[in-house]
């Protein structure tokens, strides 16, 4: 793959993946203190334009840098995340530091507690550079209000445009250089809704195979946890260190640990990718070049081997969304319903919505969308047993710009995303390329449940013969 | 609690109503209005969670079974 | 050995007792199951203990596990031994009417339950269906409209005999069965056992499979054994325990042999006590603390280790969960009923639907958030004992019909939190009030102790002779 920069103000640096920079690292080439440094210069050149960043935390990512660098010239280099700058949405805690969430309600906030996802990649080497923008509490109906504490994340590709939320940061981060790789979280989508936006790769793995402890939470039977990178390789490798069972969460999935990159060079040979071109007679209209990318990747499928066949989903997307919707609601006011009854005028108005419209929410209402979700679950995993993996639908629309709420709500909840949610497989945001204006395109590579390797291995094929991986913002 | 205004017989038959009840006769609505308040008082008697983490008892997990 | 000699009724042998005796081939399955069709013949129109008979089926069962046997192929302890499961379990070929008229003209099931499976799979001859409140639902109160008649007391006919469980206490107790399963949702297996003098376990929950029992409360549901003594329980259990990939809930992991502790006796042990249901609950009747106090020191003498504890929370606290999330849970299982068919349900279960279908989310969420704590609190309490004593009902059985008694013996429990916790618990008998009805305690495990908890429960019944009694209704 031959790197193709555009005019950038950016320091080759910030443009290394995660696999490059380890590799220079390892090799004593290049210093976690250098790399550092020049991601904090980034931050400082170009985050009053893009604001991925709620919190900086340049002294801490410092002194981690100078730690990481001794340790290497010592000889005891920890792996491919050693010395690796990331970030995370604001609503992973650090011990010690401000956690907002993104909200009013948390601008005094001093977390107690450090996740386990930050302690375990802070424990494989990696160095926090930071927090990042979000929704409030991970909330948003598409919807932009201007009523947030913090200014609006900008996109990278064009700052008058979307960055997809609720991790509004994470995608920017990524894409900008802004980060190495980034943490989301995603309910009904907001890890890979940011990918699709900027062009990046973001992960929701198995629904309990990534620890949330020490997120804040935005709906318990739906959240998941996982990364943003810039190459399927880095999602891999940093996803690989995420996962595992944690008792500290307890929807966490005790299963044996397993090898996320099994087979992942091997390309598509023999594999039955199964593809779903039908979302259902009422599901929202797709942009064409978003037809036109997914209909050359199902090419591409087959022109690298596999096997590709069309399945039908039991439901269609209304379906599954009627399900997130009303467990999203409920359990969302069930986390905040004490500051929805007490201080409801520091909420914006996409979490007083939510908040509200969980209030009427019957219990029966309720568990009769957690059953409909079982029976989604299983018939849904009966279709995806009988292919290796799954291509769909990503975002219907590319990130559209911020006068229109029309497309803006169409971009958050015209998608396809949270149909995993309800099923709780592996499903990873790939890039396909660009459309006609330049924004970055997208699909969906699904697996089974906790077969994440498989999909790493269908977007790395993917990624190798499409080659999209060169072009980076004119930032 | 005393505080919390009971329901109406108004406000039950239009409960009723708008979630399908639509079976229920005189006698039947007349003692859901009681039950109503009990709802109301069950539900306020549980204590909530101090912490947003505190999760329910859920049952959905991966592997589905 | 001695030839063995059948020293007391068919109809009142134990199934350890009955299976001895079929495996030396000193009496067959057939005249098992006669013996128990004659006691029911004499029996049942007092005590009404069964919705469904199947003489016949049972019959050619227990032919063929007697030809079985002469054959020399003896399944094990279970084979032969005559079981009635409560009518909310499926039995192919069988009606399932869960005591409700909701159920008339649905059509008959054509496959067990699994624990039904299983114990046909061990040889168990399935006799039928035994009465139930309708689908397990009661408030404690008896409306009489149901449409089969209310399961009576062996012990003094105009007694409850506990719910909603109503006929499977009856049923063992009074000899028109063998062992019985019920199901628990709130205290189901244990309050029956309870009214009826009889051995009511509630399993760590998962370790019996809730596939093909009609629901309930789904997060609360527990399917368990009504046995005369507790080694009946220990083989019933052994023939039914194990994951089951059909509920969704069943725990995967070893199954341990349930009889392994029941000789062991209990010194060294270390018993937690615990005396007070806390605030907001009636204290126990004297004459059930007379009878724990007594057991206490049976236990004591036998060299267990008694130490004092409580509940982490009051009892009314756990009642406050269940209170919304067992009406919650129902009314999404019978929505449809409660829309198109609410004349049609008895008062009891009309009344839990139209306060299950008014709760709202956040308050059902809020429930099952402080049921985690609960159980949390409970688990660490319970790691400190290899088993916990303490009352069940508050009260020995009520008069049927009569209130306040019959709300009293139902909602008076210590029973509800280890629904709320998941431990492994069981209710045995403490000997007799002075109206000859059976009294009670409750002993609860760890979770997977339930080898523990039945060791315990057999030691206890080894030193005392409350066993000795039978009624004769």
């Amino acid at each position: 793959m031959t790197a193709v920069t555009p005019v950038t103000s950016a320091d080759p640096l910030v443009y290394l993946t995660v696999s490059e920079a380890s590799r220079l690292i390892a090799a004593r080439k290049l210093s976690p203190v250098e790399l550092v440094e020049a991601y904090l210069a980034r931050i400082d050149a170009i985050d009053d334009v893009v604001h991925s960043y709620i919190t900086v935390l340049a002294d801490r990512a410092r002194a981690a840098a100078r730690i990481a660098e001794a340790e290497v010239l010592a000889g005891r280099w920890k792996g491919p995340l050693h010395g690796i700058p990331f970030a995370v949405k604001d609503n992973y805690h650090v011990k010690g530091v401000k956690t907002t969430g993104g909200s009013r309600l948390m601008l005094d906030y001093v977390a107690d507690e450090t996740s386990t996802a930050i302690e375990k990649l802070e424990a494989a080497g990696a160095i926090l550079l930071g927090k990042l923008n979000t929704w409030e509490y991970g909330t948003g109906t598409g919807e932009i209000y201007h009523d947030l504490p913090f200014p609006l994340a900008r996109n990278p590709w064009n700052p008058a445009r979307h960055t997809g939320g609720s991790s509004t940061g994470a995608g920017v981060a990524v894409a900008a250089g802004t980060a190495m790789f980034a943490l989301g979280s995603d309910t009904g989508g907001s890890v890979r809704l940011p990918a699709a936006a900027t062009g990046v790769y973001g992960m929701k793995a198995t629904y309990g195979l990534m620890s949330r402890a020490g997120c804040l939470p935005n709906c318990w039977s739906l959240d998941v946890v996982g990364p943003l990178t810039w190459t399927a390789e880095d999602n891999a490798t940093v996803a690989q260190v995420m996962a595992g069972y944690d008792p500290r969460d307890p929807q966490s999935a005790d299963v044996p640990s397993y090898d996320l990159m099994a087979g992942f060079d091997m390309g598509l040979k023999g594999l039955t990718i199964g593809v779903v071109r039908d979302l259902g007679a009422d599901a929202p209209s797709m942009d064409p070049d978003i037809v036109t990318k997914l209909a050359e990747t199902e090419v591409l499928l087959s022109e690298l081997g596999a096997t590709v066949v069309e399945i039908a989903l039991p439901a269609p997307l209304s379906k599954y969304r009627s399900v997130t919707g009303t467990i999203n609601w409920a359990e969302s006011l069930s986390i905040h319903e004490q500051d929805f009854m007490e201080r409801s005028h520091l909420m914006g108005k996409a979490l007083k919505d939510k908040m509200t419209s969980g209030f009427t929410v019957r219990a029966v209402d309720y568990v009769a969308a957690t059953r409909y979700r079982r029976q989604l679950a299983v018939t849904t995993d009966a279709v995806i047993r009988t292919v290796d993996a799954v291509l769909a639908p990503c975002t219907f629309i590319t990130a559209p710009t911020f006068e229109d709420q029309e497309r803006l709500v169409k971009f958050t909840f015209g998608s396809a995303t949270s149909i995993f949610n309800v099923t709780g497989h592996p499903a990873i945001s790939i890039p396909t390329g660009f459309d006609r204006d330049g924004m970055p395109t997208s699909a969906q590579i699904v697996g089974r449940y906790f077969d994440e390797a498989t999909t790493y291995r269908v977007a790395r094929a993917l990624e190798k013969a499409a080659g999209t991986r060169g072009l980076r913002p004119a930032l | 609690m005393s505080d919390f205004p009971a329901w109406t017989q108004d406000e039950i038959n239009a409960f009723a109503a708008r979630y399908g009840l639509a079976n229920l006769t005189p006698d039947h609505l007349a003692r859901m209005r009681e039950l109503a308040d009990r709802v109301s008082a069950a539900g306020r008697a549980i204590p909530r969670m101090p912490s947003k983490g505190d999760e329910p008892a859920s049952t959905f997990r991966v592997p589905l079974a | 050995m001695n030839a063995p000699v059948v020293a007391k009724a068919l109809h009142h042998l134990t199934a350890a007792e009955a299976s001895r005796l079929i495996a030396a081939k000193a009496i067959s399955p057939v005249d098992l199951v006669k013996a128990l069709l004659a006691r029911i013949e004499a029996v049942e129109p007092r005590i009404a203990s069964y919705i469904t008979l199947d003489a016949e089926a049972a019959l050619a069962a227990a032919r063929r596990a007697e030809a079985e046997i002469a054959a020399g192929r003896w399944k094990g302890p279970m084979h032969g031994i005559p079981f009635a499961v409560k009518d909310n379990y499926d039995a192919a070929g069988l009606p399932t009417t869960a005591g409700s008229r909701l159920s008339e003209g649905w059509p008959r099931p054509d496959r067990d339950a699994a624990l039904v499976a299983r114990m046909k799979a061990a040889g168990a001859v399935l006799m039928g269906k035994l009465a139930t409140w309708e689908f397990g639902t009661g408030n404690g109160g008896e409306y009489f409209d149901l449409p089969y008649p209310s399961a009576r007391n062996p012990w003094h006919l105009d007694h409850f005999p506990g719910g909603s469980s109503s006929g499977a206490g009856t049923a063992v107790a009074a000899g028109t069965v063998t062992v019985a399963l019920g199901s628990d949702t709130t205290g189901s297996v244990r309050l029956p056992a309870a009214a009826t003098g009889v051995v009511g376990v509630k399993g760590t929950h998962g370790l019996l499979s809730k596939s093909g029992i009609l629901a309930n409360c789904y997060s609360m549901d527990i399917p368990g054994p009504l046995t005369w003594t507790v080694e009946d329980s220990a083989l019933v259990m052994n023939a039914v325990a194990g994951h089951d990939p059909g509920d969704p809930t069943s725990l995967t992991g070893p199954v341990p042999d349930f009889r392994v502790g029941l000789k062991q006796g209990v010194a060294g042990l270390r018993i937690g006590v615990i005396r007070s249901f806390g605030p907001g609950m009636a204290p126990p009747d004297a004459d059930l603390v007379a009878a724990f106090e007594a057991g206490l020191a049976v236990l004591a003498d036998l060299g267990a280790v008694l130490i004092e504890t409580d509940f982490p929370a009051p009892v009314a606290d756990f009642y406050a969960c269940t209170r919304i999330i067992g009406p919650v849970e129902s009314a999404t299982i019978h929505e449809r009923e409660l829309r198109e068919m609410p004349d049609r349900m008895g008062f009891a279960l009309r009344d839990k639907l139209m306060f299950g279908a008014q709760v709202r989310a956040v308050d059902y969420i809020a429930a099952q958030r402080r049921r985690r704590v609960l159980a949390a609190a409970m688990t660490a309490m319970m790691a400190r004992f290899d088993a916990v004593v303490t009352f069940g009902a508050a009260h020995a059985a009520p008069r049927l019909g009569v209130e306040p008694g019959m709300t009293a013996f139902t909602t008076d429990t210590a029973l509800v939190p280890f629904n709320i916790s998941g431990h492994p618990s069981l209710v045995q008998c403490t000997g007799f009030n002075a109206a000859g009805l059976p009294l009670h305690w409750q002993i609860a495990a760890p979770h997977r102790a339930d080898p523990t908890l039945l060791r315990v429960a057999a030691a206890y019944e080894a030193a005392t002779p409350w066993r000795d009694r039978r009624p004769e209704p």
